[in-house]
């Protein structure tokens, strides 16, 4: 009888971490020169760097531009060696491209576009290691990168991941957790007004535990914003000292 | 803190990954101790702080800290009440886990009961007492450091604290203790430990490590017996892969003690099988395990002999202190030649054939039997005889030899190491005397793996409280059938009513049929203690004074039964039939009736025979009979068969339960009538789940048997010139039916009890798992069908019920019910329940008639029922049972049969002199009861008509009858009379 | 020339602690630091300027990471990077994009491409005269894709629509020189942007981050032809010492105007211009430029 037990009677789990526990958060702000804004979290062992170019011009003619709101434009790709087992193709496969519409609906919605009419908005999330719930750290790497580029967001994009075992809710689950026959989901909200932007569920889950899971996942959410808007704050008070304000 | 664990592993392809996982080291793990105060107050406390030191070995209170090994090996022991207070690290939990669930689960339980004062302590998460695997460090020898480090760190935790409790480590590994002692922690192995308990019956428990011997001795004993070694598991896997050798289940043969099969499929059917023959070939394999297999080249392929062979004890068989096996070597191979030689049944080939190379699991499980004594009065080492025949003797120690004997006990086996000839094994617990009927009935439920303790309390906290009422609410959500004349059909003294009927006429001139059923789910909700018990139990069992019910009695004869006069809930199938049995419409909905009689068999046929009678209830069983009739015809004309078989019923003495009388069941009309409805819904809740829940549906089917099957059934039936045709089941119906002599009225239905012991098993299965075609049920004839009507004493028809629930709407579902994997465990544990239940009953019949036999010997009437090479199989119709009439003496046993028979494989016959004994014909014979093996007493028949002079018993002279002998001796030999 | 290769690890790089301490030099008022979403006033007398945004119940709330500035009653919110935000009257350096038809576009690095319309510049040959279509036809031999010049923000649309101008001497296509781009929040609003350093080293500052050095004669000289004249080594050498002073700086958050960069400038001629792109050296130019400022007021 092998196999792991996910969650032991003593309320541990594979790594050690109790039920409603997170795993270590780290992320630098500001880490890609060329871009306007960029960002580099780091989950557990799930490290994701995202970069936003913008607002500019809209490449490819004008026919794209939107006249009254700005174009946001994602892209998604993980490279090929982080998995554990190498991957062929970074992008464009079809996790890949499920992975930058859901990036792209939730920014649509974030972004305050009205504020950059006929501009293009560019995020660029590149997965470097992944360990479990790839798509709340690329999201939150993104809104991370947003601010660092300073346009103009609603509100945070927080995102967790959360998982059933029986009856037991489990939040930010790792690799090993996700692979146990996918009964995870990912859950997006703004923070402020615990709105929900984005659900993403490719399991089956019984309907008891639905609902369940998701206010676990929203809650993982909100510890999540503490501790950005934390460091957002701190970084923002240590440079803006350093810029003469008087201008 | 944060750690990483980085490992590689191997994928199946070929490809090595690098596994690298967090792992989080925290600071809120308590130690565990009440009297502890550093530890974070939130964390469980179950370890006392004022208390006894439960070893003389240690002075103070003091908490136990086993070792993997210890835990593996020696749980009996440590399930002893006396031990308390032991703290068990996670890593021995985590490997028990891996290694052996039955430990596990016996180390989660004594963690769950308050009492005993067991805590488990996270010692991989814990900051302080983390380790790390050193680089060259193997795996046991980091987890023993790890264990090693628990207990030092909780012995200066507590220390620190000035708190004078110990913490001692328990480990029979030598190394382990000597590191301990250079550590500076207390360590004792465990006799030691157990040596100052004082309680000398603990020290039996202690079973014997792989090498034959305790604590680690050197082997002293002389090697003179030695079976040829198991494969390396690598080597084994890498066998395996490259196609060379075969892994599958070990099947002994019951008759056979040198000869036993391997079965490579999944289905225990005959096509894959592999036989092994003689004990070097055998090496140590046991009934169950999963072992792995080297085929022989073709031109060692043997055929399975049809000797009957048994390992019996013979009366110079010294069993010394020390292990000598030699001369036991010598008579094997003796035997073993005898096998190789002797004729075996024509028409068998020569199957493959081949030697067990390795185990890949061990299956073994407590055993119950008696203990067969030393020759050596003050010997501790015995051999332990198990009840299960398939299963070898077992060597114990125990120093309770003079008290066990006589008694039915309980033991395990440890393991088998190469020089010795029998299993290693320690005395668990006594259960009674021999002979005692209820220690014997304990047996065989213990045997049987049937569970048979009462309901626990969690179980009985589920059941509705009493005085149970009808509510409005139920009222609106049911279909009111209360005015409907609804009846019940059953066996006398039957207080489990699961089924009734009832018929009306309808408008149009067509019937409506009910078929109404007991509404159990209504009363066992999933997910409750109640409904994982009934899952477990999964079906009730009958024996001969004894019924295991499967669910609490309040449910099962009370609030679930349809007893007259009573309002009951139920669920009911609602069928439209025209005059010609055809089935017009059918509608399934829950609903209340009331039940206007139950009816016995008897009563009911009386009803319907009784002009006079012409109420409702009457015509309606009037009517359901006539329906029934065409019913069947209709089912045989579509190749259903009809097969007999032989139920009989003891009539038990109401003091003593002894039996004093056996009678057939007999069948009347009504009871193919109720059966014939029952069919009918059964099938048609089949059709009906199926539509609707395609990939979950829980249903049954009838495999079509190989048509090698039905060899014995042709050769038969040909003895007698008669033609059984195979290919489909219409034919076999109709060929058994042209198969019969008007002047041996018998005979027909001695074929058809042959045509039974040729068909395959009928199981549960999961809709979702197989295909379509192959859901047929052929002893029926029928595409789909299933379990429907009887949900008080099987779990299958409460769970059809729940998905006929779902499909009408009337109850909502839970995940594992519509998960057709938990669908296609559930069923796996079904069939193997109601295996192990008909097996059951059929032993308690058995052993009810060996009791009735105790002390008579009758003249019956008996038909030769198959003929082998060296015995005649007979059956006693009126006991419904089967015994053996040896006409050759053992191969190396003692000669005792003078007159030379004669076997004619094709002709099925054995001949003596100028009579000659054929397949199906009547004998008469002489029962009695032979008590010389204490455990397998056996029926004995002797034949008395034909006469065969030398051979055949005279009426005249009385008989011995021998009484079995009580001072523990190995017991001589029977001499039969002539 | 000495081939004086220097390689290590980027690991090995100090972190630059002295940041943490120059904050409280610099006279911290109380500043408010607000993040996405969160509310500034529920007080519906504010006027919302960049980086706010109004949301019926909750009231005023921020939009990006940064700092409240209120003047009077207008409430903006500043983020620590931006792209440039054109306004009337910037002095600004582009570079053309895309020639079209009576336009040209130029990326000031803003969010869209600013337009210099033919009209708004002055073409060779004096100013009135009249436009006609050869002129059009002309255009790309004025001005083609690449091409940088210095001009001034004319007008802001309302959707953003930014249009230059180069009716002024001093504003035109510019000529050999280097370009350096830094964050427009370092560039400080000065009366004139365009500097003569010492050393004979012009400076243009783009209030949009593009800094332009050049040599002196480029400022006289008219900005129609192309001034394809050698310039002299020295002269390079002073462009390229002052590039790499601006590097520094901006690398340290100094805000740019003519005062820093000539402070810089004098404690760089310590080093070698090469040595100015160590991450050290850079360090020190940065922090003793810093000290200094603080010195002299």
């Amino acid at each position: 009888m092998s196999g792991h037990q996910y969650l032991s009677e003593e309320g541990f789990r594979v790594d050690g971490r109790r039920a409603q526990e997170m795993r270590k958060l780290d992320c630098s702000l500001g880490v890609f020169a060329q871009a306007d804004g960029s960002a580099y979290v780091k989950e557990g062992n799930t490290v994701v760097l995202a970069a936003v170019y913008g607002p500019h011009e809209v490449r490819g003619g004008r026919v794209k531009a939107l006249h009254d709101r700005a174009v946001v434009n994602c892209q998604f790709s993980a490279a090929t060696f982080s998995t554990a087992e190498r991957k062929r193709r970074p992008r464009g496969d079809t996790k890949s491209v499920e992975m930058t519409l859901h990036l792209q609906q939730t920014f649509e919605t974030a972004i305050l576009t009205k504020l950059y009419p006929r501009c293009q908005i560019d995020i660029f999330v590149e997965v470097l290691q992944a360990d479990g719930s790839i798509l709340s750290v690329a999201i939150n790497a993104a809104t991370m990168a947003l601010v660092d580029a300073g346009i103009g967001l609603r509100d945070y994009v927080c995102a967790c991941s959360a998982g059933v075992f029986n009856d037991a809710a489990l939040l930010d689950l790792n690799n090993l957790e996700e692979s146990q026959k996918g009964t995870g989901l990912t859950v997006a909200i703004l923070p402020k007004t615990e709105r929900i932007v984005l659900v993403d569920m490719s399991s089956k889950i019984h309907s008891d535990h639905v609902s369940k899971t998701i206010e676990a996942a929203i809650e993982g959410c909100k510890d999540i914003h503490a501790t950005f808007d934390a460091k957002i704050k701190e970084r923002v008070g240590r440079l803006a000292a350093l810029i003469n304000t008087e201008n | 803190m944060l750690t990483q664990k980085v490992f590689l592993r191997k994928t199946k392809r070929g490809n090595i990954l690098k596994i690298v996982r967090e792992h989080y080291l925290r600071e809120d793990i308590g130690c565990g101790s009440v009297a502890c105060g550093r530890c974070d107050s939130e964390s469980t406390r179950p370890l006392q702080k004022d208390f006894e030191s439960a070893s003389k070995v240690v002075e103070h209170a003091h908490y136990i800290v086993p070792d993997t090994n210890i835990v593996l090996h020696q749980i009996d022991v440590l399930k002893d009440e006396a031990f308390r207070n032991v703290i068990v690290p996670q890593t021995v939990i985590q490997e028990l886990r891996h290694r052996h669930a039955p430990a596990y689960n016996s180390i989660r339980e004594m963690l769950a009961i308050e009492e005993r004062h067991f805590y488990c302590f996270v010692n991989e998460h814990h900051k302080d007492t983390y380790v790390e695997r050193l680089p060259g460090e193997s795996a046991n020898d980091r987890n023993d450091r790890a264990i090693r480090r628990v207990v030092g760190y909780l012995q200066s935790h507590l220390a620190e604290q000035g708190l004078s409790i110990e913490v001692v480590l328990l480990t029979n590994d030598r190394e382990c203790l000597n590191s301990a002692k250079k550590e500076g922690l207390t360590a004792f192995s465990l006799k030691e430990y157990v040596g100052g308990m004082g309680k000398p019956e603990l020290l039996d428990k202690i079973s014997i490590d792989a090498d034959g011997s305790s604590e680690g001795d050197p082997v002293t004993n002389k090697k003179k017996f030695m079976y040829p070694e198991h494969l390396t598991p690598i080597a084994l896997q890498a066998g395996i892969k490259s196609g060379r050798l075969r892994s599958g289940k070990f099947m002994a043969s019951r008759d056979n003690y040198l000869e036993g099969f391997v079965c490579l499929g999944d289905n225990e059917d005959e096509s894959d099988r592999v036989l092994i023959q003689g004990l070097m070939n055998l090496n140590r394999a046991v009934q169950d395990d999963t072992v792995v297999v080297e085929i022989l080249p073709e031109s060692e392929w043997v055929c399975p002999s049809s000797v009957v062979l048994e390992d019996e004890p013979e009366e110079d068989d010294k069993v010394d202190e020390e292990d000598d096996d030699g001369d036991e070597v010598e008579r094997e191979k003796k035997v073993e030649k005898a096998l190789k030689e002797s004729k075996t049944e024509k028409g068998v080939e020569k199957m493959p054939t081949g030697k067990i190379v390795g185990i890949l699991k061990r299956k073994w499980r407590p055993y119950c039997g008696i203990l067969a004594p030393s020759a050596i009065k003050e010997a501790t080492k015995h051999l332990f005889v198990a009840a299960e025949r398939k299963i070898p003797k077992i060597r114990i120690e125990t120093r309770q030899a003079a008290a066990l004997t006589g008694k039915r006990i309980v033991v395990a086996i440890d393991s088998w190491p190469r020089h010795s000839r029998y299993p290693l094994g320690h005395y668990v617990r006594t259960l009674g005397d021999i002979g005692d009927r209820k220690v014997e009935n304990q047996v065989l439920l213990l045997e049987h793996d049937i569970p048979h303790q009462p309901f626990s309390q969690a179980v009985l906290n589920c059941l509705p409280k009493m005085p149970w009422l009808i509510t409005p609410l139920d009222e609106s959500k049911r279909q009111d059938f209360r005015s409907v004349p609804t009846c019940s059909v059953d066996p006398p003294g039957c207080t489990d009513i699961d089924d009734a009927l009832h018929a009306r006429s309808l408008p149009n001139g067509n019937f409506e049929i009910g078929v109404h059923i007991a509404d159990v789910s209504h009363f066992i909700r999933p997910h409750t203690a109640l409904d994982r018990e009934a899952a477990t139990r999964g079906t009730t069992v009958y024996l001969v004074d004894q019924r295991i019910d499967m669910i609490p009695d309040l449910l099962s004869s009370n609030l679930c039964s349809l007893i007259s006069d009573v309002d009951r809930f139920a669920f009911s199938a609602v069928f439209e039939m025209t005059e010609d049995a055809k089935v017009v419409g059918a509608k399934y909905c829950k609903s209340i009736i009331r039940s206007k009689n139950s009816f016995t068999y008897a009563e009911a046929q009386a009803r319907i025979d009784d002009k006079a009678r012409k109420d409702e209830v009457t015509e309606g069983l009037r009517v359901l009979n006539s329906l029934a009739k065409k019913m069947k015809l209709k089912r045989m004309e579509n190749g259903a068969l009809n097969l007999a078989s032989s139920e009989v019923r003891f009539q038990v003495d109401s003091e003593t339960h002894d039996p004093i009388d056996v009678k057939t069941k007999e069948l009347l009309e009504v009871n193919s009538m109720v059966e014939e409805f029952m069919l009918l819904a059964n099938k048609s809740v089949a059709e009906f789940i199926y539509n609707e829940l395609s990939h979950c549906a829980l249903l049954r089917r009838h495999p079509v048997p190989p048509v090698g099957n039905f060899d014995p059934l042709v050769r038969a039936a040909a003895t007698r010139g008669f033609d059984i045709q195979v290919d489909c089941g219409k034919h076999l119906a109709d060929s058994l039916d042209r198969a019969s002599i008007d002047t041996d009225p018998f005979f027909n239905t001695m074929l058809r009890m042959v045509a039974t012991r040729c068909m395959s098993q009928a199981i549960y299965f999961c809709s979702g798992t197989i295909a379509k075609e192959d859901f047929l049920h052929y002893g029926l004839a029928l595409p789909f069908y299933t379990h429907f009507t009887s949900p008080i004493r099987r779990y299958s028809d409460l769970i059809v019920h729940r998905l006929l629930a779902v499909a009408i709407g009337a109850d909502a579902t839970y995940p594992e019910l519509l998960d057709k994997v938990r669908v296609q465990n559930l069923c796996n544990n079904l069939n193997y329940r109601h295996k192990m239940a008909q097996y059951a009953g059929r032993a308690s019949v058995t052993l009810y008639t060996q009791i009735y036999f105790r002390d008579k010997n009758v003249l019956e009437d008996g038909y030769i029922l198959f003929v082998r090479e060296n015995a005649l199989q007979v059956l006693l119709p009126k006991y419904g049972m089967e015994c053996t009439l040896y006409v050759k003496d053992k191969p190396g046993g003692q000669q005792r049969i003078k007159v030379p028979f004669t076997y004619d494989a094709e002709k099925c016959t054995q001949t003596a002199g100028d009579v000659t004994l054929r397949q199906f014909e009547r004998i008469t014979v002489r029962v009695s009861l032979d008590r010389t093996n204490i455990q397998h007493q056996k029926l004995v028949v002797e034949l008395v008509r034909p006469h065969i002079p030398g051979f055949s018993v005279d009426i005249e002279k009385p008989m011995e009858v021998d009484e079995p002998r009580n001072d523990g001796e190995p017991e001589k030999k029977k001499t039969r009379a002539v | 020339m000495s081939a004086d290769i220097d390689v290590r690890l980027f690991s090995s790089r100090s972190r630059s602690k002295s940041l943490a301490d120059e904050s409280e030099f610099m006279g911290t008022r109380a500043k408010i630091v607000v993040s996405p979403g969160t509310t500034i006033t529920t007080d519906g007398g504010f006027m919302r300027g960049h980086g706010t945004y109004l949301e019926d119940e909750n009231g005023l709330l921020s939009a990006v990471a940064g700092v409240v500035e209120k003047v009077n009653k207008l409430i903006t919110v500043r983020p620590l990077k931006t792209r440039y935000n054109p306004e009337v009257g910037d002095v600004v350096v582009g570079r053309i994009v895309q020639v079209c038809q009576k336009l040209w576009k130029v990326d000031v690095g803003g969010r869209l491409y600013a337009a210099l319309h033919l009209h708004s510049v002055n073409l060779p040959g004096g100013e009135l005269r009249r436009k006609s279509i050869e002129d059009e036809l002309l255009m790309s031999q004025y001005l083609i894709d690449g091409d940088l010049v210095s001009a001034e923000v004319q007008n802001v649309g309302v959707d953003g629509a930014v249009s230059l101008h180069t009716r002024n001497l001093k504003y035109g296509k510019l000529g050999q020189g280097s370009l350096v781009q830094v964050s427009p929040s370092l560039v400080k609003r000065c009366k004139t942007h365009f500097h003569n350093l010492p050393n004979g080293v012009h400076l243009v500052i783009g209030l949009n981050g593009f800094l332009w050095i050049t040599h002196e004669g480029e400022a006289e000289s008219s900005h129609f032809a192309q001034n394809l004249e050698r310039v002299d080594y020295h002269t390079r050498e002073s462009i390229c010492r002052t590039r790499n002073v601006i590097i520094s700086l901006s690398r340290y958050n100094i805000m740019l105007y003519d005062t820093t960069i000539l402070y810089a400038y004098e404690i760089s001629t310590d080093y070698s211009i090469a040595q100015l792109l160590k991450p050290e050296i850079q360090m020190e130019v940065a922090h003793l430029t810093r000290q200094k400022l603080q010195l002299e007021g």
